[in-house]
């Protein structure tokens, strides 16, 4: 019983340090933000660059400069736009081509599939050019679909789907052909509703993805009353003089939604199969 | 219209009728339309600029060159050394950075209270920016002044140069990729834990199995598709590995952390020779192909495709 | 379910946001007496709310043009703003005038990106020569600088003191010291300091190192290429510049200086000296008010007792394709005029490029920055103008990096022989 205990302990000891290993710079990020910027490389050699300024009167002042000098909440407003269009529309468009693949039978399944994976391989950075040429042609330059139609279908998530959904049990879906339903109404009715973690995860790497999405952004928008926070990041952080308190408030305020967004996604997430208990094969 | 037609009835699988084909397109069609316009033409694209010698600034005076890219491509000795950097990086951060995931995924997920703190704090790094973590670990590792020096010099080890020499900066640069990276996989992994249906956990419980038994008849199994997945696509994403370097020692020091797509975004935009580069993208993008293939051969038993 | 309804509500909201964000501000149909002006910088940056205010004026001082301006901010060097071009151009929907960065003038120029201005620009002669040499090629003036730059080396005067410095005898613009002297005031603080006590940017693997950099080899007599710029061997490898790279590689291994410098190791007193630009300044003033510093020129070749130092920074230009050079040429001259340049300067705390602007500007600043504007308008020269800039720059910068780490190339020659070749094949290369 004894050594039950101590082991439980050590878990607990190990399972802090490894949380502190994976925190350490987020801890970093907001303390920071909360002290002039002389103090943050002062600090740097001691525990106190984990410790916000001793003077609580200090704690804004990077906040306030940076609020003075961008207006932020139209930023965030735009950004939170953005991500939400591409998070919706990826989970619909990805969870489509993924019930298709997983469960039902075409031609060229095998190569389409291939082909997605293989697209996988391109790297994303080398064909900005052809895809602002594309986006003219389309003539959505300077709209919001510019900036979200490209981030709505991903191959990957595409496979995460096709995977999830493989898992589903076919009997359920076979009781429901039997009473009636088409192949449209098993998808939203049964498939999506039972891959919540999918769903979920899903969801939370799209929002994360189009939130920091900044040089495609950049590209197809000219109106800069349309421009997503990124922006306001890479030009706070690449205007000399750089102020480090002030790059870490607006990443603070940058970081939070992601966790936000994370912290209700992951709800959903355990409340998949697992706990559900719905799922058989 | 015809053609396609016969295209689609003269091979032999008996069972797809047209009503299936039409219904599964109709799934697919918004994915397919977005992928091809952005992604799939893209790259069409970068195949015909490789036979080309597109100069960034003067796209009107492209010309067909045939293969001269590809030629020259061959002997370029910095090419050659960011494949061997690359192929350094691949093989140690596929082990290091999956089996974290996993293991931080079977952590959580076995996690009885205040999971979300886990959770949040395993996934901050794939959320933070890359700017605030590169700057960190910039100034830990710093040789002269940084934390992680100090830390060491207490157990006796000297002071070590980290990113600033040529033979120690590739392997910080995995360390650091992995534990970024980590959190991302781990999500996915905890995805494929929470869609194992615990009616199966029952079962094996009812016929005793115990905990070791039932991670090894029940959760491996079962997490195989989603495990060869994130091979996959790790794998993919490690070859694809930019960013890291670009933030953290710009490829060097004497190149010794220059990857290949850095190498091809370098020489498309900064040197501005996209048909060059263009012809990187390509031979490049088949060798990931090819290693994905093999990859997913040499793991086996892929019955998805 | 509950997860629709969330998607739902979600759908609800975006639809209301479409709505929102669609204010349609299509009215100003193209009209030819509309002057569209891309800058790479922000409008809540203080350079781009001077360059706003500058339009305005522009606009209100005649009636023939109507000139706007959009903010397009450069991510780190220029990419973003560069990719916002590169699209552009390939497009066909360039602007009528352009912000470019110095070194671009030439790839620009011989792209017919931009087109020359030489007719438009008014009253050159007040105009450092500097900027002039930055915005030629082809013996046409191609972009005109709005502003400079320049570098010296900041010294903490508490620390020199300390180390036994006599402080009022420090070089100046007319009298500089040499690469004997500024090494001996090195030896003397690193003998005091037992650690490096400068730090010269060598993590820095960027533009800098060649922007930085050359003004040690322009004033050993040494050049990157030759005036024609066609060939770099015999020129880049020639005994000069293995004299200039010898004196930058004892800095490291007399532990002088150091490839990993402390990040801010200056602002925070670790350094008594720093290499670096007008910018630091603004940081020091505002946010380390402890450090009690003044400013040093470069040192000059022992053999020549030539002071040269470093100039550039962004430039307009007039696009190839604008349908109006008269009116982009009178924005362009609009806004590179006196007063428009002191505005921009000032607000963005940068050196001036025009001696008029000099003059006023010298008045009203601190003595440091009366330093850099001096040694700026009686020493600066221009980095070369190339079209592959980019490779000739990246060439240099490794050549520097080299240089430093001695253990893992030690022959110095040859690795001047290797990049000479390098160079030269850039400048040859057809695009």
């Amino acid at each position: 019983m004894n050594s039950n205990k101590t082991t439980r302990v050590l878990f607990h000891i190990l399972s802090i340090l490894l949380v502190i290993l994976f925190i350490f710079p987020l801890i970093w990020m907001i303390v920071s933000s909360l002290k002039p910027e002389a103090e943050v490389y002062d600090n740097m050699g001691s525990l106190q660059a984990f410790l916000p300024s001793n003077h609580i009167s200090e704690w804004f002042g990077a906040y306030e400069s940076v609020f003075s000098r961008f207006s932020i909440f139209r930023y965030i407003l735009n950004s939170v736009f953005y991500a939400f269009s591409v998070t919706i529309g990826s989970i619909i468009v990805n969870s489509l081509a993924g019930y298709a693949f997983a469960v039902l039978n075409f031609r060229f399944k095998k190569l389409l599939f291939g082909l997605m994976i293989g697209l996988l391989a391109i790297p994303g950075e080398t064909i900005l050019i052809t895809k602002f040429v594309v986006t003219q042609k389309l003539g959505i330059l300077d709209t919001p679909l510019a900036v979200i139609l490209p981030l709505m279908a991903t191959p990957l998530y595409i496979y995460m789907f096709t995977i999830f959904f493989r898992a589903i049990s076919t009997e359920l879906q076979e009781s429901a052909v039997l009473d009636g339903a088409n192949k449209f109404q098993i998808y939203w009715k049964i498939m999506l509703p039972m891959s919540k973690p999918a769903v979920a995860t899903v969801g939370t790497l799209s929002f994360i993805m189009s939130w920091n999405d900044y040089i495609w952004p950049l590209m197809v928008l000219t109106n800069a009353d349309r421009y997503p926070l990124q922006v306001a990041i890479t030009n706070i952080n690449n205007t000399e003089p750089v102020y480090i308190n002030q790059v870490m408030a607006i990443l603070t305020l940058s970081t939070i939604p992601l966790i936000l967004i994370y912290v209700f996604f992951q709800k959903y997430l355990v409340q998949g199969l697992g706990a559900s208990g719905t799922g058989e094969k | 219209m015809n053609t396609v037609k016969q295209l689609f009835v003269r091979k032999k699988v008996p069972h797809i009728n047209v009503k299936d084909n039409l219904t599964a397109y109709l799934f697919l069609a918004p994915s397919l339309i977005i992928l091809g316009l952005f992604l799939f033409y893209p790259a069409l694209m970068s195949l015909y600029y490789s036979l080309t010698d597109y100069y960034l600034l003067t796209p009107q005076l492209t010309e067909f060159i045939g293969l001269d890219n590809f030629k020259n491509l061959l002997s370029d000795p910095l090419m050659r050394k960011s494949l061997m950097n690359i192929f350094k990086f691949v093989i140690l951060i596929l082990p290091i950075q999956v089996g974290t995931a996993l293991g931080l995924a079977l952590l959580v997920n076995n996690q009885r209270k205040s999971t979300i703190i886990y959770k949040v704090a395993y996934f901050s790094p794939v959320v933070m920016s890359l700017a605030v973590i590169s700057i960190l670990w910039l100034y830990l590792l710093n040789p002269s002044s940084g934390l992680i020096n100090e830390v060491l010099s207490n157990f006796g080890i000297s002071a070590q140069p980290f990113l600033t020499s040529p033979t120690q900066a590739m392997y910080v640069i995995v360390v650091i990729s992995a534990w970024q990276g980590a959190g991302n996989q781990m999500l996915i992994f905890l995805a494929g834990l929470q869609n194992i249906p615990s009616s199966i956990y029952e079962a094996a419980r009812i016929d005793g199995a115990g905990r070791g038994r039932q991670f090894w008849n029940v959760t491996l199994p079962m997490l195989k598709p989603t495990s060869l997945m994130i091979l996959t696509t790790t794998l993919i994403d490690a070859f694809k590995l930019i960013i890291q370097p670009m933030v953290m020692t710009q490829g060097g020091p004497l190149n010794s952390t220059m990857t290949p797509v850095y190498y091809i975004y370098r020489t498309g935009f900064t040197d501005r020779q996209l048909g060059f580069a263009s012809a990187m993208t390509v031979l490049y993008g088949g060798l990931i192909i090819v290693f994905t293939v093999l990859q997913r051969k040499f793991v086996g038993g892929d019955t998805n495709e | 379910m509950k997860l629709k309804k969330v998607i739902a509500v979600l759908g609800i909201f975006i639809v209301f946001l479409v709505g929102c964000g669609n204010n349609d501000d299509s009215e100003n149909a193209a009209n030819d007496q509309t002057i569209s002006v891309w800058v790479h910088v922000s409008r809540e940056e203080p350079e781009g709310q001077a360059m706003e205010e500058s339009i305005e004026r522009f606009n209100e001082s005649q009636d023939d043009y109507t000139a706007e301006i959009q903010f397009i901010p450069r991510s780190g060097s220029g990419g973003g703003y560069e990719d916002v071009i590169n699209a552009a151009l390939t497009t066909d929907t360039l602007p009528d005038v352009l912000t470019v960065d110095g070194p671009n003038t030439a790839a620009y120029a011989q792209s017919e990106i931009l087109q020359p201005i030489d007719q438009y620009v008014s009253d050159k002669d007040d105009v450092l020569p500097s900027i002039i040499e930055q915005g030629m090629y082809d013996d046409q003036l191609y972009s005109m600088g709005y502003s400079e730059s320049g570098i010296g080396f900041y010294y903490n005067i508490d620390m020199l003191e300390q180390a036994g410095i006599d402080t009022d005898a420090l070089p100046t613009v007319d009298e500089p010291w040499d690469w004997d002297e500024f090494n001996h005031m090195l030896e003397t603080l690193h003998d005091h300091y037992k650690k490096p006590i400068l730090d010269m940017g060598f993590d820095d693997q960027s533009e800098f190192l060649l922007y930085a950099y050359t003004p040690f080899l322009w004033s050993n007599g040494g050049e990157i290429t030759n005036e024609e710029q066609t060939e770099a061997v015999g020129y880049f490898n020639s005994e000069e510049s293995h004299e200039t790279f010898s004196f930058i590689r004892q800095l490291v291994e007399n532990d002088y200086s150091t490839i990993s410098p402390v990040e801010y190791g200056f602002h925070t007193g670790e350094y008594a000296l720093l290499m670096s630009g007008s910018w630091t300044m603004q940081e020091l003033d505002e946010e380390y008010q402890d450090i009690n510093y003044g400013i040093m020129p470069y040192p000059v070749s022992s053999n020549t007792h030539e002071l040269v130092s470093p100039t550039g920074s962004w430039a307009y230009g007039m696009s190839g394709t604008t349908s109006n050079p008269e009116g982009a040429g009178a924005v362009i001259d609009f806004l590179t005029q006196e007063e428009q340049m002191y505005q921009v300067s000032m607000a963005n705390s940068v050196l001036p490029a025009r001696y008029s602007v000099a003059e006023r500007m010298v008045e009203e600043v601190s003595e440091p920055m009366q330093l850099l504007i001096e040694q700026n308008t009686k020493t600066g020269r221009a980095r070369p103008s190339i079209v592959n800039y980019p490779q000739v720059s990246r060439a240099f910068q490794e050549t520097v990096t080299e240089t430093t780490y001695y253990d893992y190339s030690p022959d110095l020659q040859e690795i001047l022989d290797t990049k000479a070749q390098e160079i030269e094949v850039y400048l040859n290369q057809e695009n």
